[in-house]
């Protein structure tokens, strides 16, 4: 194509078509909004207009606008927005985090000084009934003036009496506090099994114990990974294959709804074989192992947030009841 | 208006072609995200000294995960995955971090309010018994 530059008047079809195709280009990729930008904004939005928790994270919360704002950009690379939401999704939750902290800590203040304040009312308390007893004594032996010396005896071992009883009220608050603390300790072991029970996640179905392993197993559009990072979980039910060796397992792969549904099933299913593969290589035979791929059915959760597609990112591991109670 | 776009653009073009093809040859041979690598790891070290594994354990098991796949990555020579596997795992460490932090700090507090409370009930009682 020959260029001239004689004042601009020529413009040839070809760049009023380049030119025009450029402009549209422009108008077309302006509204569109990177789904789940706008769920991540929302997020920050809620935390920057909690009057407990907006001051308390600054830089948190400057590095979470940013991540959002760079998440809301419009682009056309469906894996660098799911990136880039993703990473606003978290940073907005570690700035709400830090600013609860924060919030916590800050709370301690009110926390102490309200302990300080029960602490005097009772000493004053105390002190007056102590007095109350003193002034008593004292009367009855202005009246009776032949007791007087025992009546300052009867007001000195009230004292000693009000003394005594400040100090037992210091020792069984400080045995509250011990047995509150073994309290807390039990409630957090407590605490503590249920998170694993809650971790396993094997949920009772009519197909048998359904074990889901969530979180980010795979990378985007990537099979290939080794199973051995999900740590816990599938080492837990490798744990439990060789307890109850006569269960089997039918393993499934799950996506999201991104991509084609040909490159979906086949993706779920590498990853429904990479889970198999680990089982086998932790020593389960492979006949009790069975991997489907199932694509983008069934999700779990929306498919329009980062999140609910990283949920729908799954292997679900369905542990058949043992074949003398199965149907 | 036009006519000046179209000059512009027609001079740009060389300048973003060759630029365009700096790129795809950077690109065949993409560097390992070292320093994202290392800030992951980092991230996750820091996570698991203050306990994480007990108090935000999902998180730091994402984390753990993510910064293999980032490694599988780049034996795979995806390096662009690699960093973003990488991103992702160092982030989602620093949040199980926060939340580890939120989670101590909150049953400290609820420890004092609960043994205010104590001492109240306390007071309340011995106040009560002597007249």
């Amino acid at each position: 194509m020959k260029v001239t530059n004689n004042g601009g008047c020529r413009v040839t079809p070809l760049i009023a078509v380049t030119v025009a195709s450029i402009l549209l280009a422009a108008c077309a990729t302006v509204p569109v909004e990177p789904v789940g930008a706008a769920a991540a904004r929302n997020n920050l939005t809620q935390l920057q207009s909690d009057p407990n928790l907006a001051t308390r994270a600054p830089q948190a919360v400057a590095e979470a606008d940013a991540a959002v704002r760079v998440a809301e950009q419009p682009e056309e690379d469906k894996d660098l927005v799911a990136y880039r939401v993703y990473m606003a999704d978290r940073k907005v939750e570690v700035a709400r985090a830090q600013a609860q902290t924060r919030f916590a800590e800050d709370q301690r203040v009110l926390i102490t000084a309200q302990r300080e304040q029960a602490r005097l009312d009772a000493r004053t308390r105390e002190a007056n009934v102590a007095e109350g007893q003193v002034a008593q004594a004292r009367a009855e032996g202005a009246e009776q003036k032949v007791a007087a010396q025992q009546a300052r005896s009867d007001a000195d071992t009230a004292q000693q009496a009000a003394a005594a009883a400040t100090q037992q009220a210091a020792a069984s608050s400080q045995q509250a506090a011990a047995s509150n603390q073994q309290a807390a300790a039990a409630s957090q072991q407590a605490a503590e099994l249920q998170l694993q029970v809650a971790a396993l996640q094997a949920k009772p179905t009519d197909r048998g114990l359904v074990l889901t392993l969530s979180g980010v197993l795979f990378a985007n559009g990537n099979a290939d990974l080794s199973p051995s990072a999900s740590g816990g979980n599938l080492d837990k039910l490798v744990a439990f294959l060789n307890k109850y060796p006569d269960r089997t397992v039918a393993i499934e792969g799950y996506t999201d709804n991104r991509g084609n549904s040909d490159y979906n099933l086949g993706l779920s299913q590498r990853r429904a074989d990479t889970v198999r593969a680990y089982l086998t290589n932790q020593g389960i035979s492979a006949v009790r192992v069975s991997s489907t791929g199932k694509g983008a059915s069934d999700p779990v959760a929306g498919n329009d947030t980062a999140s609910g597609r990283q949920q729908n990112r799954r292997v679900e591991v369905i542990i058949s009841d043992p074949p003398s109670t199965s149907r | 208006m036009n006519v000046f776009h179209s000059h512009h653009i027609l001079r740009l073009r060389p300048a973003g072609i060759a630029g365009l093809l700096m790129l795809t040859a950077c690109a065949s041979v993409p560097p390992a995200p070292t320093a994202n690598l290392q800030a992951a790891q980092q991230a996750i070290a820091t996570a698991e000294r203050a306990d994480a594994g007990r108090y935000a354990s999902a998180e730091l098991g994402e984390a753990r995960f993510e910064l293999t796949a980032a490694n599988t990555a780049v034996s795979q020579q995806h390096m662009i995955s690699a960093e973003r596997l990488a991103n992702e795992s160092r982030v989602e460490a620093e949040l199980s971090s926060a939340k580890t932090a939120y989670v101590k700090a909150k049953a400290v507090n609820d420890e004092m309010t609960n043994s205010t409370g104590t001492l109240i009930q306390e007071m309340q009682r011995s106040s009560g018994d002597k007249p």
